[in-house]
């Protein structure tokens, strides 16, 4: 067996820093919190080191070492920051504006670029080119990516996205010297492929910007919530960049175990449902001459509560939706189980093909075109109806005794959808005709409104925090039926969705010692029910 | 047809290393193989793929690949540990058949290597050797780069574009000609160094493009 060290020890400007054995110097200075800049490396692609701009002083080489390609080696001195390497990044950084066009006020990239950012911080105060800049113009590459090609730092992460991530090569350089540039095969563009979006994010300019973003806000006033997308049961970490509030665009948040740096186009492009404005935004109680009256949310729940003592022991027929979250599904059965037990069932959206990410296998846009399926069947909630979402709910519209509908838009419903039931309580987001005919209904928020939960397709639970404020008197699912859980049953109200999460861990097992620390940002896998009698 | 250097009627249009100071013929030079009229198959497969050919006669609608080019592409393949390898000569190949390398050779070539198109665009149009459009039948690729310009390539390169009455890159009206400049031919020693089709015309002065053109015009390279 080999005894030798797994890891080396070397210094980065000044700082003594341990790391394994084969680590690159830039990522050994990642550890301690040195940024040493760059644009061609990028953690989930091979590293060219033809930037230039990684360049570091290593003591006793002869020339700047590229840091991203560099490995770590014991005793190693390291200088990212002195005379040699600040002026190699200065003289480098020059050479990167002699075409660059500066129009970053029109530039969607301006904000968040990486040109912009190192320039300022250690580039030259004035250009001293004289000569008439090379003009590219733009190119419309298909699908939603627009490149201009004079901003380009020609890092080429892109192509290499293309080709060593999602397998498809359709982008390259073409030409050659100063006239190189991304470019397709011609007319051929990135239509057909699922995952180009990503090339957006990783473009360290604004090379490469987004059409469904182009001009539509400034980086610098988005707000960003992290979130889970809600397109699928792959549950890829994100961010919610927001701005009067309405969700602007949807970017990945890193997280090795689910999507590492990546994420689909569909789940990207998914978003304008959350900004939709035909919201319910008060509680409705149905009044006898059949009219809905606005009430206040005491009320309602007061004129609920009444009706369903008197009902109780008539059965509850619950359809969820499995893009509510733990919390809310949680509670949901709480009070199914409260109000005298009875059927839950969901209905969900379900692709006939999984489309896998080939250069990170672990990442597809699943089946389950929504984000809690596995939540809901952790909660013993079982699936009904059709691929697309519809059928399934002859026995909940026979039924005469209690009905509740959580989040599903019934769109198959029509008005009299409920009208059998002694009680049809209908708990929503956005208006629906199947919701006509409720006794009740109460306004929800989106998971992008609420702090929650979502388990995803292999037993993730994530967590989400709110990005938008949820519009009128709608609260989140679980407190408005942990409220009514509450009076039923004498537990306490949830104040929080940690509280709400934590008696569904009790409930739970499943979920069991889970909690919203250990969950943190990045999730922890629940023990799904074989796991759980294995161990 | 194999070429006699003796019927023409101005010095040095040969192949380079042609000083007229050794007394060896091209066929010793370069071997007996890549003298006189080159078989369409190409020989030996050491040069099926190793020499570009740049044919007077070229149609930009022959189809890629078919009969003895097929041949001489199958050769190509057997040198190379990959098809990726392959993809320079079978540019190489393409354009000899065709003048160029157009959009369509790139995406018959991309799917016969089974690399992508984008991959192949992006490597022909790193070399300038590939003409991505059509040129006439004759290629006048003077040298201006520094030997050749200190002998007056310049005025060589004016005097071409007036006989040929041509503006730098374009076609001539017959069909004939185009005329571009070409950084260094290798040809540093012999300047003005002109490269027409696959032929080196060393020691070209202004005085004897006339004659090189009207040349052409008559019998061919």
């Amino acid at each position: 067996m080999s005894t030798a060290p797994t890891t080396v020890t070397l210094t980065i400007d000044g700082q003594t820093v341990t790391v394994p054995k084969g680590m690159t110097i830039l990522e050994a200075a990642k550890t301690i919190g040195t940024k040493v800049p760059h644009y061609c490396y990028h953690p989930g692609l091979t590293s060219p080191a033809m930037c230039r701009l990684c360049l570091v002083e290593v003591e006793g080489a002869p020339k700047p070492q590229p840091s991203c390609v560099t490995t770590v080696a014991d005793g190693q001195v390291v200088k990212t920051e002195s005379d040699k390497a600040l002026g190699n990044r200065r003289g480098v950084l020059e050479f990167y504006l002699v075409n660059h066009p500066l129009d970053c006020p029109i530039c969607d990239m301006s904000g968040e670029c990486d040109l912009q950012n190192y320039v300022h911080e250690e580039g030259r105060e004035h250009g001293r080119g004289a000569e008439p800049k090379r003009v590219f113009g733009r190119d419309d590459f298909g699908g939603d990516v627009l490149f201009y090609g004079d901003r380009c730092v020609m890092c080429t992460r892109c192509v290499r996205f293309m080709s060593e991530v999602e397998k498809d090569e359709r982008l390259t350089v073409v030409e050659r010297g100063n006239r190189s540039v991304i470019d397709t095969f011609f007319e051929e563009g990135l239509e057909g492929t699922h995952w180009h979006g990503n090339i957006v994010d990783i473009c360290p300019v604004g090379a490469l910007v987004s059409k469904d973003f182009l001009h539509k806000a400034r980086a610098w006033d988005l707000a960003h919530t992290p979130s889970v997308c809600a397109s699928c049961s792959q549950g890829c970490n994100v961010d919610l960049h927001t701005r009067d509030n309405g969700v602007q665009r949807v970017k990945p948040r890193e997280n090795l175990d689910v999507n590492g740096w990546w994420m689909c186009d569909h789940g990207r492009h998914d978003y304008e449902w959350m900004n939709r404005g035909d919201r319910i935004e008060a509680p409705l109680v149905r009044q006898a001459d059949g009219s809905a009256r606005a009430v206040a949310w005491k009320d309602a729940l007061g004129a609920l509560l009444a009706r369903s003592r008197e009902l109780e022991g008539r059965g509850v027929k619950a359809v969820v939706s499995p893009r509510a979250s733990n919390e809310d599904l949680g509670a949901l059965a709480e009070l199914v189980g409260a109000l005298g037990g009875g059927e839950i069932v969901y209905r969900s959206e379900r692709a006939a093909e999984e489309i896998v990410l080939e250069g990170f296998p672990t990442l597809a846009r699943r089946k389950d075109l929504a984000p809690n399926v596995k939540g809901a069947q952790l909660l013993g909630i079982h699936r009904v109806g059709s691929d697309d979402a519809t059928g399934g709910l002859d026995a909940v519209r026979a039924h005469d005794g209690i009905v509740v509908v959580l989040g599903d838009a019934l769109e198959d419903a029509d008005e009299r959808f409920g009208s059998s039931a002694a009680l049809y309580v209908y708990i929503g987001t956005h208006a629906a005709e199947g919701a006509k005919s409720a006794h009740f209904v109460l306004p929800v928020t989106t998971h992008a409104e609420q702090e929650g939960t979502f388990t995803n397709h292999e037993g993730r639970v994530q967590r989400f925090w709110p990005a938008l404020t949820p519009p009128g008197m709608a609260r989140p699912a679980w407190l408005v039926l942990g409220a009514l859980v509450a009076e039923l049953s004498g537990e306490p109200v949830p104040r929080t969705a940690a509280e709400a999460f934590a008696a569904l861990a009790e409930a739970v097992p499943a979920f069991g010692g889970l909690d919203y620390g250990t969950l943190g940002a990045r999730g922890a896998v629940a023990q799904l029910p074989a796991a759980a009698t294995r161990g | 047809m194999s070429h006699d250097v003796g019927k023409v009627p101005f010095k040095n249009p040969g192949w380079a290393g042609n000083t007229g100071e050794f007394d060896l013929t091209e066929a010793q030079v370069r071997g007996d193989d890549f003298v006189g009229e080159r078989p369409k198959h190409g020989g030996h497969a050491s040069g099926a793929g190793t020499l570009p050919y740049m044919l007077a006669d070229k149609s930009p609608e022959a189809p890629l690949f078919e009969g003895e080019y097929k041949q001489r592409f199958d050769k190509i393949l057997t040198r190379y540990p990959t098809k990726r390898a392959a993809l320079l000569p079978a540019l190489a190949l393409a354009q000899e058949i065709r003048g160029h390398v157009s959009p369509e050779s790139m995406d018959r070539v991309a799917e016969l290597l089974e690399l992508s198109p984008a991959y192949v665009r992006g490597v022909a149009t790193f070399y300038t050797m590939y003409n991505k459009a059509p040129v006439g039948r004759y290629l006048v690729q003077v040298c201006t780069n520094i030997s050749c310009n200190l002998c007056g390539a310049d005025e060589v390169l004016a005097t071409f574009l007036r006989y040929t009455d041509t503006e730098i890159g374009e076609t001539s009206e017959d069909g004939n000609f185009m005329v571009v400049e070409a950084e260094c031919l290798a040809a540093c020693g012999f300047p003005t160094c002109v490269q027409i089709n696959s032929r080196y015309y060393e020691n070209v002065t202004p005085a004897e493009v006339q004659k090189i053109v009207e040349h052409l015009k008559a019998q061919g390279d």
